[in-house]
């Protein structure tokens, strides 16, 4: 269930990976955001905090 | 530049004990720039373990009782969005407004939801202190919805009065982590804390590694305030995602298993938890929903008596084969339909809104199924946690335990606050008459050394994490939830020493991976407490949440007590004692 960047809105600020819960988010090396593991729990933060609305976190397969 | 200067000043002033107010964003930005193999030498007077609802609160007070005073936050997380309420809550479950509802009734309702497993004076307190707490939150810019005749959005969840106050604040955590800042407090993120100093039964601090540098963490206090809740990652969620867990599934277990090694007491550990939420997502809307007239229906289209939301009648429909459950709100009016989704998509887990997208269910016309989610082990929700007083003091010296990782019965949010301000007042009392304790240098070497024996032994392992995580909790889904008897109990007992032994084979690649093997071992003592809780406890109690087939009745004659746990002091082993429930004598 990876990340959907907008990477025309991404500034690489780097927040999503200051504020998520489970520290699981890494900037790769162009800047932007992917789950570096696997412990996401959609709690949404990356998504509520990105300043630029730039991140959409998707639900998995059959948590749709 | 700057960010450079303060980091030089931080590793070379910190062992002098120097204490530096650095703002948090700093803070965040020099811990990810430590070395790895570094050590953070830290002395405080008052370390507070875990910076979600209690530790924030615990943190903020502490300063302002003592403003002169030293305050620490280790957190796994990063305090503006950690913990159970990282994105808001919308209600504080438990408050007594004068003039409407008295702390005797709250206790009436307690001692009825509890089945008499309540000690007096801890429920009391939190009852009693609840509308000052209430009223800290509203002047710090907390909403509390009001209705017509201006009084507060009251709903009744309890059997004798209305207690639910709602709260209408999706930035709650971070207003706390706001507070913090403005403090002084000192915040270390992303370090879990994975054992606490103590010497001869008095706790004086305690150790960890960041999660990101590898860094070792110690440090020093003259009083320790655990507050890093339950274990959320208990029984396997019906997802199939480990940590698609209901409760914040960074709270694995660490309090009760870093108190219970420490040699505190612990209670409630047989009584494990879950609650009928939404199916697959498992996300909260009981009480937002049937308290506005939603109904909750069974596959027979029978409406279910709700008796004050009780969750254990919902799971009754689905053990008796009365399943798939639905919330039905169809014949709700527009306007409460437009309430319910707006309280939904804003506080609490508004993932819900794309959730429902997906799936095409409108509530005007579409039933909501519920499903049983995971068991859990919490002091909030649950009956389980170490064992405090009215003053958060746990049986050690120098430690106090707050929020969910401590065992007053059910207090929710209200109890995390109350007695995250309680810990506070106690902590600085003692940290003014004590000085920093004796530490065993042994400890420190001995702590560090093993963290470093993972990393180097387990870096060919060939197991991964998450792949062992779900085998610890699959077994304790398969032996340590109800339905108990004697001989499942005992199955996992003899799985137990298997997993120990077997976490050699865990490959740890670094030090992210290294916090989640530090977690399944807090799982795996969690569940090690809980089995061993419910062996002992030789009868049925709390409905189905410790039913035992071998003892189905509910036994008060014999039972009506504690199951206290602790870490016997020669064998190692867990030790179970009974001890009678303080009533108070006042009902
Ligand atoms: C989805 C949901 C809805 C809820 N709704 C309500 C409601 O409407 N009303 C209500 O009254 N209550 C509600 N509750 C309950 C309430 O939120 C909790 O009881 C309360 O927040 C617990 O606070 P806490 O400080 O004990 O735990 P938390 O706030 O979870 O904080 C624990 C902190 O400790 C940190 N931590 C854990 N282990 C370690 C370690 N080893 N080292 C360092 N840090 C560590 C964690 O990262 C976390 O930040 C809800 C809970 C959930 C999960
Ligand atoms: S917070 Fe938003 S803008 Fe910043 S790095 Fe993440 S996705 Fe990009
Ligand atoms: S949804 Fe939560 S856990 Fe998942 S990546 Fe975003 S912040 Fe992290």
């Amino acid at each position: 269930m990876p990340l959907i960047v907008d990477e025309d809105l991404c500034t690489s600020c780097g927040v999503c990976v200051d504020r998520c819960t489970m520290d699981i988010i890494r900037l790769n090396d162009d800047g932007f955001p992917y789950k570096k593991y696997d412990e996401c729990w959609y709690c949404g933060v990356c998504e509520e905090d990105c300043p630029e609305n730039a991140l959409i976190i998707d639900l998995p397969f059959q948590v749709k | 530049m700057i960010v450079i200067i303060i980091k030089i000043k931080l590793t070379k002033f910190i062992t002098k004990n120097l204490y530096l107010n650095i703002n948090l964003q700093i803070m965040s930005f020099i811990e990810t720039k430590t070395k790895v193999g570094e050590l953070m030498n830290l002395e405080t007077d008052i370390l507070v373990i875990g910076g979600g609802s209690a530790g924030t609160m615990a943190a903020i007070v502490a300063k302002e009782q003592n403003p002169d005073s030293d305050v620490v936050i280790i957190e796994k997380g990063e305090i503006n969005r950690s913990g159970s309420i990282a994105m808001g809550m919308d209600a504080l479950n438990i408050v007594v407004q004068p003039g409407i509802t008295t702390p005797e009734l709250y206790m009436n309702s307690a001692r009825i939801a509890t089945e008499g497993i309540l000690d007096y004076k801890p429920s009391f307190v939190m009852a009693e202190r609840s509308y000052s707490m209430l009223k800290r939150l509203e002047g710090w810019g907390i909403r509390f919805p009001r209705d017509d005749e201006n009084k507060y959005i009251s709903l009744q969840v309890h059997a004798k009065g209305s207690f639910l106050i709602e709260m209408d604040s999706p930035e709650l955590k971070l207003v706390l982590a706001e507070k913090v800042k403005e403090a002084g407090v000192r915040v270390i993120n992303r370090t879990i804390v994975t054992k606490l100093l103590v010497d001869r039964g008095q706790v004086n601090g305690a150790m960890g590694f960041n999660l990101r540098t590898g860094e070792f963490v110690v440090c020093k206090a003259k009083a320790t305030i655990l507050a890093n809740g339950g274990c959320a990652r208990f029984s396997l969620p019906n997802s199939g995602y480990l940590y698609g867990t209901f409760d914040y599934p960074g709270n694995a277990g660490d309090g009760y298993s870093l108190a219970y090694q420490a040699g505190a007491q612990l209670t409630g550990f047989e009584y494990t938890n879950c609650s009928p939420l939404i199916k697959d997502i498992n996300c909260p809307l009981l009480y937002i929903t049937l308290t506005r007239g939603a109904e909750v229906v069974n596959a027979l289209g029978e409406t279910i008596d709700l008796e004050y939301v009780s969750t254990q009648n919902m799971l009754k429909e689905l053990r008796e084969g009365r399943g798939p459950i639905f919330i039905k709100m169809n014949h709700l009016p527009e306007e409460r339909i437009q309430e319910i989704e707006r309280i939904l998509f804003t506080v609490e887990r508004p993932i819900q809104k794309k959730f429902w997208e997906n799936r095409g269910i409108d509530f005007r016309e579409g039933l909501i199924e519920l499903g049983e989610t995971e068991y859990q082990l919490c002091g909030g929700h649950g009956l389980t946690g170490i064992v405090v007083n009215e003053k958060t003091e746990t049986t050690l010296k120098g430690l106090y335990a707050a929020g969910d990782v401590a065992c007053v019965p059910l207090q929710h949010l209200t109890g995390a606050f109350v007695f995250g301000e309680v810990a506070a007042e106690e902590a600085v009392k003692f940290a003014s008459n004590n000085d920093l304790g004796e530490v065993d240098q042994n400890l420190i070497k001995n702590e560090e050394q093993r963290l470093l024996n993972v990393m180097d032994n387990n870096k060919s392992g060939s197991i991964s994490v998450q792949d062992f995580e779900y085998k610890v909790r699959r077994t304790i889904s398969d032996y340590a939830i109800p339905p108990k008897n004697e001989i499942k109990l005992k199955r996992f007992l003899w799985w137990l020493p298997r997993f120990r032994d077997d976490m050699k084979d865990i490959q740890v690649t670094d030090h992210h991976e290294l916090s989640r093997y530090e977690e399944i071992q807090f799982i795996l003592d969690s569940a090690e407490l809980s089995v061993h809780a419910s062996l002992a406890r030789e009868e049925s109690r709390w409905g189905w949440f410790h039913h035992r087939t071998d003892y189905p009745e509910k036994d008060d004659a014999n039972w009506l007590k504690h199951v206290v746990l602790e870490k016997g002091l020669k064998s190692g082993e867990v030790q179970t004692l009974l001890v009678d429930i303080e009533n108070g004598g006042e009902h």
